[in-house]
């Protein structure tokens, strides 16, 4: 069989369903092994998706479009997913707890099993258009899908958090499902670490698509629905951010500011498009 | 930096407005007005708001300018007191943060050094340390953690430090600052330039823009002209390129060409031109045939009337249609110079007949072409390098806020407790992980040259 990309991204969204699922077990049963299976089956994965999407740069090429594998919702999907597991990895090659797999993982399966079924998101490689042409369209696409990658990994362990928190003997017994969970502290330190590195990246990739606006239609901030909500999303992200400077707004509030924050962002990537162009159509019709 | 100096008789007003409370509340309250913006379409009549929204949210929207939410007096009030915000507690950190960064830290006890959060005290057994060992002790110290200040004395010892990153501590002012540089960018760019657009015909020159606030025409001080316009289309019909040949001249005399693509513009004396939008005018040739023997060809774009005074008739291109059963097609308006006409379609190969009194025409369509109109975005923007400055100051002092730290060791050397000492201690103010690995390093490196000869 001839290998191509769209074959090696579907055999993606497999595997990183089945990882997700090894890493919940790992957590919910703690055995061990489980958790080393479902990081050798996501390294494997990734490196499937890794080769998936160089083989798409490459097909673009013989189309005679040649160019990077970034420019529309499916792409995007797919490289969200990919930076996704990436962040995952090397926090836990930092970190070495497998738990937090468990809640990281599903963002990118699910972004891959939605850029794969979805009727609605077409995976056939098109040309770019005239806008589209430029090479900060590399630069935007990867520093903002760092800081929403980031923020995904920092809602999953805003989660952890909260259910660590709920439960009344979360430290005391460590062999029930919350207390195979890191610590409160571990969690609050990685999340604000997350979030700094997400922070940092979307403020990058705000920046430069205002410098690609600029070049392309004159004006580096036109108030347009999505660089708003980008926007909105930085002012969650900052409100955590100092958050932290206020004594009693660890924690908790940040756990809940990080789930709220990806919220926001997935309300910037999807709703916008989606919603808001229904609510601006609806005017016009 | 993370408690704030409050002393009892501080002034409330500098209180408020320098609280990191009222900046998460600002934060939270720009998020939230934000919002509104997107969800209610900007930029629409009153009549607009009124047709879908109702006589009561109308009228909200005009008292609270939500038509232009991002420029309404009350957003823009929320940005004001965001900027007072930051430049009061800037204002109000700078004292203690110059304090921390003058700081002497040799002038510190040994019991000092005992109480930091990553320590190790070595007891000499023999109660010397002679010379040798203490230069081992030194180089070992500089090898790996760099090199050091020393002052003698400190509790009869001598006290070595090395200290990274003191600087750091004014990241934090780069970032809050760089915010407040982009506002000034965005601000004097406002001022100082403006935003328009051009609609030029092939061939067409002109030397003002139209302000798209105002309508106003702006001169701009030289003229442009489009040479040629282009549009490229892919094979599934998208556009592959849109690009207009400018020419900028100046007292008629050609300065400079350039070909501009949506993604290229071209500058010229700070104003800068970019492909926007094009329009593609159509324009044929029709050849009318009197029943009288006069025969005549004519070329109609659009938007204009041709006559043929000798007749009394006027023509004039209503539509053109590139492809009709695989033919061009145009609809032309024949008038007979009353006002009166008649439209008629005019497809090419074949003649339509138009008749006024016992004449009879017959017209039929020669050829038809299209010239193209350059839709230009015209920009005058002297704030903008200001707000990449601003952004470049936010990007690097993030860097430095959120991975510079301000690391200090500190060795010490001498009599305690009725026996030769060496103290060696750390503190870092972020990357605690990393600062403990090197400073476990750190230790068993002293740890060998101590532990040696015993």
């Amino acid at each position: 069989m001839n290998l191509s990309s769209s074959y090696l991204l579907s055999l993606t969204t497999f595997i990183y369903l089945g990882a997700a699922a090894l890493y919940m077990i790992h957590w919910i049963f703690r055995v061990r092994q489980v958790g080393i299976l479902a990081t050798v089956v996501t390294v494997g994965g990734f490196l499937v998706q890794t080769a998936g999407i160089i083989l798409r740069w490459k097909e673009s090429y013989h189309l005679g479009y040649g160019h990077a594998p970034l420019s529309n919702l499916y792409e995007s999907l797919v490289f969200f997913s990919w930076v996704t597991i990436l962040v995952y990895l090397v926090i836990e090659w930092r970190v070495k707890k497998r738990v937090i797999g468990a809640f990281a993982t599903p963002f990118a399966s699910l972004a891959m099993a939605y850029a794969s079924f979805s009727p609605s998101v077409a995976d056939s490689i098109e040309p770019l258009i005239p806008a589209l042409q430029s090479n900060w369209l590399l630069a935007h696409v990867i520093t903002c899908f760092l800081g929403y990658a980031s923020f995904a990994v920092a809602c999953g362990l805003g989660i952890m958090y909260l259910i660590k928190m709920r439960s009344a003997h979360h430290e005391e017994v460590p062999e029930s499902v919350t207390g195979s969970l890191p610590q409160l502290k571990v969690l609050d330190d990685l999340m604000h670490q997350t979030i700094i590195f997400g922070f940092l990246w979307l403020s990058v990739g705000i920046i430069t698509g205002a410098v690609w606006a600029n070049q392309a239609w004159g004006t580096y901030w036109s108030w347009d629905p999505k660089e708003t909500w980008s926007l909105i999303t930085w002012f969650i992200y900052a409100t955590a951010l100092h958050a932290r400077f206020v004594r009693g707004w660890a924690g908790q509030r940040i756990a809940w500011l990080s789930i709220v924050g990806f919220l926001s962002v997935i309300f910037t990537y999807f709703g916008v498009n989606f919603l808001l162009s229904g609510l601006h159509s609806y005017g016009s019709g | 930096m993370k408690k704030s100096t409050t002393h009892s008789q501080e002034n409330p007003v500098i209180r408020f407005f320098s609280s990191v409370r009222l900046a998460i509340f600002l934060l939270i309250a720009l998020a939230l007005t934000s919002i509104i913006g997107t969800v209610i379409p900007q930029g629409q009549s009153q009549q607009f708001y009124l047709d879908n929204f109702g006589p009561g949210m109308s009228k909200l929207t005009k008292i609270l300018h939500l038509n232009d939410t991002y420029h309404s007096w009350w957003y823009l009030s929320l940005l004001a007191l965001f900027s007072t915000n930051l430049i009061v507690c800037t204002l109000k950190r700078l004292p203690f943060t110059l304090k921390l960064f003058k700081k002497d830290n040799l002038a510190v006890r040994s019991d000092y050094l005992t109480r930091m959060p990553y320590k190790r005290i070595w007891r000499v057994r023999d109660g010397v340390l002679d010379n040798a060992r203490i230069q081992k002790l030194l180089s070992t110290f500089q090898e790996k953690a760099g090199s050091f200040q020393k002052r003698s004395n400190v509790d009869g010892g001598t006290l070595f430090l090395v200290e990274r990153g003191k600087w750091s501590y004014w990241g934090l002012y780069g970032v809050h600052l760089s915010i407040l540089i982009i506002f000034l960018g965005a601000l004097f760019g406002s001022f100082y330039g403006f935003k328009g657009r051009i609609m030029l015909m092939e061939g067409e020159t002109t030397d003002h823009a139209v302000r798209f606030d105002t309508a106003a025409p702006i001169p701009l001080g030289f003229s442009i002209r489009c040479d040629h316009f282009f549009v490229s289309f892919y094979e599934n019909g998208a556009p592959k390129e849109f690009r207009s040949d400018l020419t900028i001249l100046e007292n008629g005399k050609e300065i400079l060409h350039k070909a501009i693509l949506v993604n290229d513009p071209l500058e010229y004396k700070g104003i800068t031109f970019y492909q926007a939008s094009y329009q593609a005018i159509p324009e044929v040739t029709v050849k009318v045939v009197s029943s009288e023997g006069a025969q005549r060809s004519f070329i109609i774009p659009a938007f204009q009337k041709v006559s043929w005074p000798e007749s009394g008739m006027t023509l004039a291109l209503l539509k053109y249609i590139p492809n009709i059963h695989g033919v061009p097609a145009a609809r032309v308006w024949v008038g007979d110079g009353t006002g009166q006409g008649h439209a008629l379609w005019v497809l090419q190969g074949r003649t339509e007949q138009y008749n006024r009194g016992n004449t009879t025409y017959k017209l039929s369509l020669v050829s038809a072409s299209q010239r193209y109109m350059t839709g230009l975005q015209v920009k005058k923007d002297p704030g903008v390098w200001v707000v990449w400055l601003g952004c470049t100051a936010l990007i690097l002092g993030f860097a430095i806020v959120f991975w510079i730290p301000h690391r200090r060791s500190w060795l010490w050397v001498g009599p305690k407790d009725g026996e030769m000492q060496v103290i060696l201690s750390g503190q870092t103010n972020k990357n605690k992980i990393h600062f403990e690995k090197d400073f476990r390093e750190l230790e068993d490196s002293i740890n060998s040259v101590l532990g040696t000869n015993k």
